[in-house]
């Protein structure tokens, strides 16, 4: 049976890359009512998600 | 609102994403139940999410953080009040049956426990109505999308419609419930940096509540009198009618959320799916209502230069401009994300739209197969047979909810009428359900009648009482102070004389012998109490810490 966390975690892992990327490259982009780099940080976050349901999946694959 | 090329990117990822699971699962669709009910295999974690993720349409999302901009934090109640205690009561005191019956479907156990004509009856109206709701809300997300990024409605509704239909053609159930769990997490990912950024930038919840007035931040603080409060009801018709009567129905009668928890692995599994997803459930009234409630804030907030921060959309009705709610939560995303993030929030919207869909559509090609088509078309067919018209239901599902969806642009009034009725015949649903499932004295004929004259009597409340100038068709005995009032008051006057009337006619009635309930009634049934299990994973220890945290909760708004 497919293990849901393995394509959970790659989309997460492939789609924080591309906000993270966003915020590297860009990092002066904004919208009208924000002032941070939102995109850095969501990134970051959806990066570390994705990383963290695939170390669940790679856990539970060893025992 | 104009999106960059990594939008589109992000969009077209996730879209690969969900037609890769459906992919993947589809070798594993060898019999109909395969297909149709998954083969009640599936993990506690997945069902639960799955459990919330389709009912978590695109029309909740949007409509949440436009009742956020209207009614503020009393919006919570459709969670706390209107959806916690009967997932609780699901879980606990209801699943025993529908799992441990052996049905296949919610129809199936009225058939089991009561008879035929209660089946047909409940199964006819949950095909039609499962088809209008998807296209509804198919309408709902093709408008918005031309409104907002001026997609074109035909393609946008076209589109979507066959990404639904390639996953759950594909991989039937199990397909359908898988995505819902990815949809969870980007609908999550999606709107909750839009809940912190709007919330942050009106100067967190004091901020709020300073620039707002008082009855839009407290949610039970002004429930004393229909009046004082911006949703124009009293607390004993939000308790009773949105609390009892329509939350009990909807979590626990309603096959479209019930099939979730079916699919679990085991009787366990099946009981903890309600209850540990009510959890998150508690939780997201903190991102899909909250930026709609922050949005009131910064409507009145202005910037260095003296310009407003944001203005609540409008729209023009009958030649006077109206607040037009329902774009609160795409013109929030405008403002508040840059390319990128805003393509996160977008797909999230889709997401949604998806989750809701597929949702309505693994439920009625369930009920058809088996309610319909196997119960009075073709009854001893091997089960190839059904697997197939399981597989051809779900493409005539997707087309027939295309159709709703252009019925709906077309005859805007059709579909209120349409809404009216079903929500009519779902007002007494729970009481037949009630005294199925815990009195044994109670009949079929009983059950039919009683739903039968509880939605004869959900449609005469509402034809004899007017509220903002709509019911009343055959007088006005009573004038409501809200539509909303008015709802609750129907399913309330639904419920009671379906109860009556299913206790009369069932004592008028034979009974059924006992030996014939066995599984299917309590003091009949055995219900394990899950000795073997470790404590914290019994289905009575989550329940106790899912009603202390959402007390909590009514507390800490109140």
């Amino acid at each position: 049976m497919l293990d849901l966390r393995v394509p959970s975690g790659l989309f997460f892992l492939i789609l924080g890359v591309i906000v993270l990327a966003v915020g590297l490259f860009q990092p002066d982009l904004r919208a009208p009512l924000t002032d941070v780099n939102v995109n850095l940080y969501s990134g970051l976050s959806m990066v570390a998600f994705g990383g963290f349901l695939l170390l669940l999946a790679r856990i539970s694959v060893k025992k | 609102m104009k999106l960059a090329a990594v939008d589109y990117v992000i969009l077209a990822v996730y879209f690969g994403f969900v037609i890769g699971i459906g992919w993947t699962l589809r070798k594993r669709m060898s019999t109909s139940g395969d297909f149709l009910l998954s083969g009640r295999s599936i993990p506690v974690w997945i069902t639960s999410l799955a459990f919330i993720a389709a009912n978590l349409g695109a029309q909740e999302l949007i409509g949440m953080a436009a009742s956020g901009a209207k009614y503020g934090i009393m919006t919570a109640h459709f969670y706390w009040v209107g959806a916690i205690p009967a997932i609780v009561f699901m879980g606990i005191f209801m699943m025993p049956f529908y799992y441990g019956s052996k049905a296949r479907s919610v129809p199936e156990y009225l058939k089991l426990r009561f008879d035929e004509k209660t089946r047909g009856f409940n199964a006819l109206t949950f095909a039609v109505m499962t088809v209008f709701s998807s296209g509804i809300s198919m309408y709902a997300l093709g408008l918005l999308l031309h409104l907002v990024l001026g997609w074109d409605f035909n393609m946008s509704v076209l589109a979507s419609a066959a990404i639904v239909l390639a996953y759950t053609y594909l991989g039937g159930l199990t397909s359908a419930i898988y995505n819902e769990v990815l949809q969870f997490f980007l609908i999550v990912a999606g709107f909750a940096p839009l809940a912190i950024l709007a919330c942050d930038r009106a100067g967190g919840w004091k901020g709020i509540v300073s620039r707002l007035p008082a009855n839009m931040t407290h949610s039970w603080h002004y429930m004393g009198n229909a009046s004082q409060n911006p949703m124009g009801v009293e607390v004993f018709s939000m308790v009773a009618g949105l609390g009892f009567v329509l939350s009990f129905g909807y979590w626990c009668t309603n096959f479209l959320v019930v099939q979730r928890a079916m699919a679990a692995e085991n009787m366990s599994a099946a009981r903890r799916t309600p209850l540990i997803g009510a959890i998150p459930k508690m939780f997201l009234p903190f991102i899909v209502i909250l930026p709609g409630i922050a949005a009131v804030a910064l409507a009145h907030m202005t910037s260095a230069s003296g310009a407003a921060l944001y203005e609540l959309p409008t729209k023009i009705v009958d030649g006077s401009v109206v607040k037009d709610y329902d774009q609160v939560l795409t013109t929030l995303m405008a403002r508040f994300y840059p390319a990128g993030l805003l393509g996160v929030g977008l797909t999230g919207l889709m997401a949604s739209f998806m989750s809701g869909m597929a949702g309505n559509v693994t439920a009625f090609n369930t009920v058809f197969t088996y309610d319909i088509y196997q119960s009075y078309i073709k009854k001893d067919a091997p089960d190839s047979h059904y697997l197939t018209v399981g597989k051809m239901t779900t493409v005539v599902g997707v087309l027939l909810s295309i159709g709703a969806a252009y019925v709906a642009q077309r005859y805007n009034n059709i579909m209120d009428l349409l809404q009216l009725v079903f929500g009519f015949v779902n007002a007494p649903l729970f009481g037949t359900f009630l005294l199925g499932m815990f009195w044994k004295r109670s009949t079929g004929h009983g059950a039919f009648f009683g739903l039968v004259s509880g939605t004869s009597a959900a449609f005469a409340t509402w034809a004899l009482t007017v509220a903002e100038g709509k019911g009343g068709i055959f007088g006005n005995l009573y004038t409501f102070p809200s539509t909303m009032a008015q709802n609750f008051w129907v399913a309330i006057m639904a419920f009671v004389t379906c109860v009556v009337v299913t206790t009369v006619v069932s004592m008028a009635t034979t009974p059924r012998p006992d030996r014939e309930m066995e599984g299917l009634v309590y003091g009949l049934t055995k219900i394990r109490h899950d000795e073997g299990v470790v404590w914290y994973r019994r289905p009575t220890t989550l329940a106790v810490v899912v009603l202390v945290l959402v007390v909590i909760l009514n507390i800490w708004f109140a």
